[in-house]
C-alpha cells in the first residue's frame, strides 16, 4: 500500500464544465488545492446541501486548478451534482485516501459501471508517464460511451464491452484481460500490473487472471462512510497484512486502493 | 464610568464551569464522531474547542459490526458501527497523551464495558489522561438482544457505583431516548453520578426498497442530525427540571441556533456529533458563531442557560 501522500484539504470548488447527461456523465470543477495533489485512485467526499452525509466520489482526472467527476445518477444527491450549474459551488473535502502505485512495465485497467473514473484518471496517468496502458470499460448497456471519449480525449486506448453487445465487444471487460495483458507484456517484455475498479464480482474476477498468471494487482474498495477521513469507522472492510493474517481496516484510510492478494475475496453482496 | 458596549471584548463565555472544570467555550465534539482528535487536527486547532469527547473505549479491542454500518435519512443519518475500537491500552498510549499535550481543551472520554467491572477497569486505566468520564449505558447498537444497561435502574447503579469506586475524576451519564431517562437519571444521580450528557442516538431502522431488507447490516441503527434535534430539546428541560446535577445537550445541532435552544432547555455544555460529517469544521463554526451572537446580544452564557425553565 502506497503511503498517504497529503493531508486532506476543505475547499469550495465551482463547477467549470457541466455534465452532458442528468443519469451518468463528467463534472469538471475548479478546485485549485484539491486538484494541485490528488492521484488516481484517491476521492473526494461533496457536500450536497440537504444531506447531511456528503457523497465520496473518486477523482476521475486532476491537472492544475481542475479536477473532475465521473458521476452515475442514484438518488436525489447525485441527481443534483448531474444537474449543476457552470459557477455553481460545491464543498470538498480531500484528496483522500490511498492512491494506485505507478507500474514498472504495462498497466492494464479493468472497469465497470463508475469504475470507469479512477480508471481513466489512472490510465492517463500512466500514459503521462510512458508507460504502455488499455483500459478494459464494461458496461451493461450502451450508455457510457461518453467513458470512450473522454479516454480518447486524454489519449488513452479504451476497449469498450457490454453485456448486450450494444457498444464495443459483447461481454465482461475481464474477458479480454489476459490477451491484452499477454500482448502488452511480450511487446513491452516486462510484466504487466493489473488494475481493477468496478463491482466486487469484476474485481474479484480480475484478481483471480492476476494471481493465475503471477501479476501484481490493485483494487479500489468501496464501502458506505460518513466522515470519508477515518474519525467516524463505518467503512470497515477485512483485509490481509503482509503476512496472511486477517484483519479489520477501513476503506477511507488504509484504502480505498490495495493488493488484491490482500483482499478477503469474495467480499460481502 | 463609561458605559458603551464593545462586543469584541466582551466574552460571553468568562467563568463558564462544568464540574469544577473551566471551558473557554461550551461547545465540545460529540462520542464517535470525531475519533480522538488526530482526524481533524491538521484542519483547525483542537485548543478553540470546549473540549473533546472522544470515541467509545472499552477493555479489550472491539471489531464492531458487519458493514454497511451507515445510512442517510431525511434530515440524519442512521449508524450501527458496534463500538469499534482499540481497548483502552492502545488510547492511554498512543492518544491520550498526545491529545493533552498539544492541545488546550478539555478531553472527555466515553467509557464502554460489558459489565460493571469492566467499566471500573477501563476508568481505572484511564489515570488522570482525561478531565471527564462519559458513560455509555445506552449505546442502542452492541447489546443484540439484550437490553442496554440504562433500561434498568439497578444495573445502572451498579455500572456507575463501580466506576466511582474506580476514579476520582469526575463522571457524567450518557442517556438514551430509548429507555426512560429520567429514571435512569435518578438512579445514575443516587449512585453518584456527577452530571448527564444526553441524547444517545434514537433506536431507528431503514429500509433499501430495491432490495427490501435493512439499509445497515446490523438491522436497526441510532438516528443522528437535525431531525433529532426537538426530541434532545424536549429531554434536556425534562432532565434539567428532575435534577440540579449539570448537563451536556446534545443531538442533531448543526448550528449557533441549535445549540442555544439545548442551552436555554437547561443544558450547560452542547456537543456537536454528526454536523462535523457534514462540515467538518461544523464544532469551530458553532464555537464562533455562537460566541458572535451573544456578544452582540450582550449576553452572557449564563445568561442563557436554563432560560426557557425560568417562570
Amino acid at each position: 500500500m502506497t503511503p498517504n501522500p497529503t493531508q486532506w484539504l476543505l475547499e469550495d470548488a465551482a463547477v467549470t464544465v457541466p455534465s452532458a447527461s442528468t443519469v451518468k456523465g463528467v463534472l469538471r470543477l475548479r478546485s485549485p488545492r484539491i486538484a494541485a495533489s490528488a492521484q488516481p485512485g484517491q476521492f473526494v467526499n461533496v457536500a450536497v446541501p440537504g444531506h447531511v452525509l456528503r457523497r465520496p466520489m473518486a477523482v476521475a482526472w486532476a491537472q492544475d486548478d481542475e479536477l473532475e467527476l465521473v458521476i452515475t445518477a442514484r438518488g436525489e444527491a447525485t441527481q443534483r451534482l448531474l444537474s449543476a450549474q457552470s459557477g455553481s459551488s460545491w464543498s470538498l473535502i480531500g484528496p483522500l485516501g490511498r492512491s494506485f502505485p505507478l507500474p514498472e512495465g504495462p498497466g492494464v485497467i479493468v472497469t465497470g459501471g463508475s469504475g470507469a473514473g479512477p480508471g481513466l484518471f489512472l490510465a492517463w496517468r500512466l500514459a503521462q508517464a510512458g508507460r504502455p496502458v488499455v483500459l478494459l470499460h464494461g458496461a451493461r448497456v450502451g450508455d457510457e460511451a461518453f467513458v470512450a471519449d473522454r479516454a480518447a480525449g486524454l489519449g488513452v486506448r479504451a476497449v469498450m464491452h457490454t453485456e448486450d453487445g450494444s457498444l464495443g465487444l459483447r461481454g465482461y471487460p475481464t474477458a479480454s484481460l489476459r490477451s491484452e495483458a499477454l500482448a502488452l507484456a511480450e511487446q513491452y517484455a516486462s510484466p504487466p500490473t493489473v488494475y481493477a475498479v468496478g463491482p466486487n464480482a469484476l474485481m474479484a474476477a480480475a484478481a483471480r487472471v492476476a494471481a493465475q498468471e503471477n501479476w501484481d494487482a490493485w483494487v479500489s474498495l468501496e464501502e458506505a462512510m460518513a466522515c470519508g477521513v477515518g474519525a467516524c469507522l463505518s467503512c470497515a472492510c477485512q483485509v490481509r497484512d503482509a503476512t496472511g493474517q486477517p484483519i479489520q481496516a477501513h476503506v477511507c484510510v488504509d484504502g480505498p486502493v490495495f493488493p488484491a492478494a490482500r483482499v478477503s475475496w469474495p467480499l460481502g453482496a | 464610568m463609561n458605559t458603551s458596549f464593545d462586543p469584541s471584548s466582551f466574552d460571553p463565555f468568562a467563568g463558564l464551569s462544568f464540574l469544577g472544570l473551566n471551558f473557554k467555550n461550551p461547545i465540545v465534539t460529540a462520542s464517535g464522531t470525531f475519533n480522538f482528535g488526530r482526524e481533524y487536527a491538521h484542519l483547525y486547532d483542537l485548543s478553540e474547542l470546549g473540549g473533546l469527547t472522544t470515541k467509545g473505549t472499552s477493555l479489550h479491542p472491539r471489531a464492531g459490526n458487519p458493514t454497511p454500518r451507515v445510512a442517510e435519512t431525511p434530515a440524519g443519518m442512521l449508524n450501527a458501527i458496534g463500538l469499534e475500537n482499540k481497548g483502552v491500552e492502545h488510547y492511554v498510549t498512543d492518544e491520550l497523551p498526545w491529545l493533552r499535550e498539544s492541545f488546550d481543551t478539555k478531553v472527555i472520554v466515553n467509557v464502554f464495558g460489558e459489565t460493571p467491572a469492566e467499566f471500573a477497569a477501563v476508568a481505572s486505566r484511564l489515570g488522570r489522561w482525561p478531565h471527564l468520564l462519559e458513560l455509555n449505558l445506552s449505546c442502542p447498537n452492541v447489546h443484540g438482544g439484550a437490553l442496554p444497561f440504562a433500561s434498568d435502574p439497578k444495573a445502572t447503579e451498579a455500572v456507575v457505583r463501580a466506576v466511582k469506586d474506580a476514579t476520582d475524576l469526575p463522571v457524567i451519564v450518557k442517556l438514551s431516548p430509548n429507555t426512560d431517562h429520567l429514571r435512569t437519571a435518578q438512579a445514575a444521580e443516587a449512585a453518584g453520578a456527577n452530571g448527564f450528557s444526553l441524547i444517545n442516538t434514537i433506536l431507528a431502522a431503514k429500509i433499501d426498497t430495491r432490495t427490501g431488507r435493512s439499509a445497515l447490516a446490523y438491522g436497526t441503527g441510532g438516528l443522528s442530525g437535525p431531525a433529532v434535534l426537538p426530541v434532545a430539546v424536549r429531554m434536556v428541560m425534562q432532565l434539567a427540571r428532575a435534577t440540579s446535577l449539570p448537563i451536556l445537550g446534545m443531538g442533531g445541532v448543526a448550528g449557533a441556533d441549535d445549540a442555544l435552544q439545548l442551552a436555554m432547555a437547561g443544558a450547560t455544555l452542547v456537543a456537536v456529533g454528526t454536523a462535523t460529517f457534514t462540515n467538518p469544521i461544523a464544532p469551530l463554526e458553532i464555537a464562533r458563531g455562537l460566541r458572535d451572537r451573544l456578544a452582540a446580544e450582550g449576553r452572557s452564557w449564563g445568561d442563557v442557560v436554563g432560560l426557557a425553565l425560568r417562570p
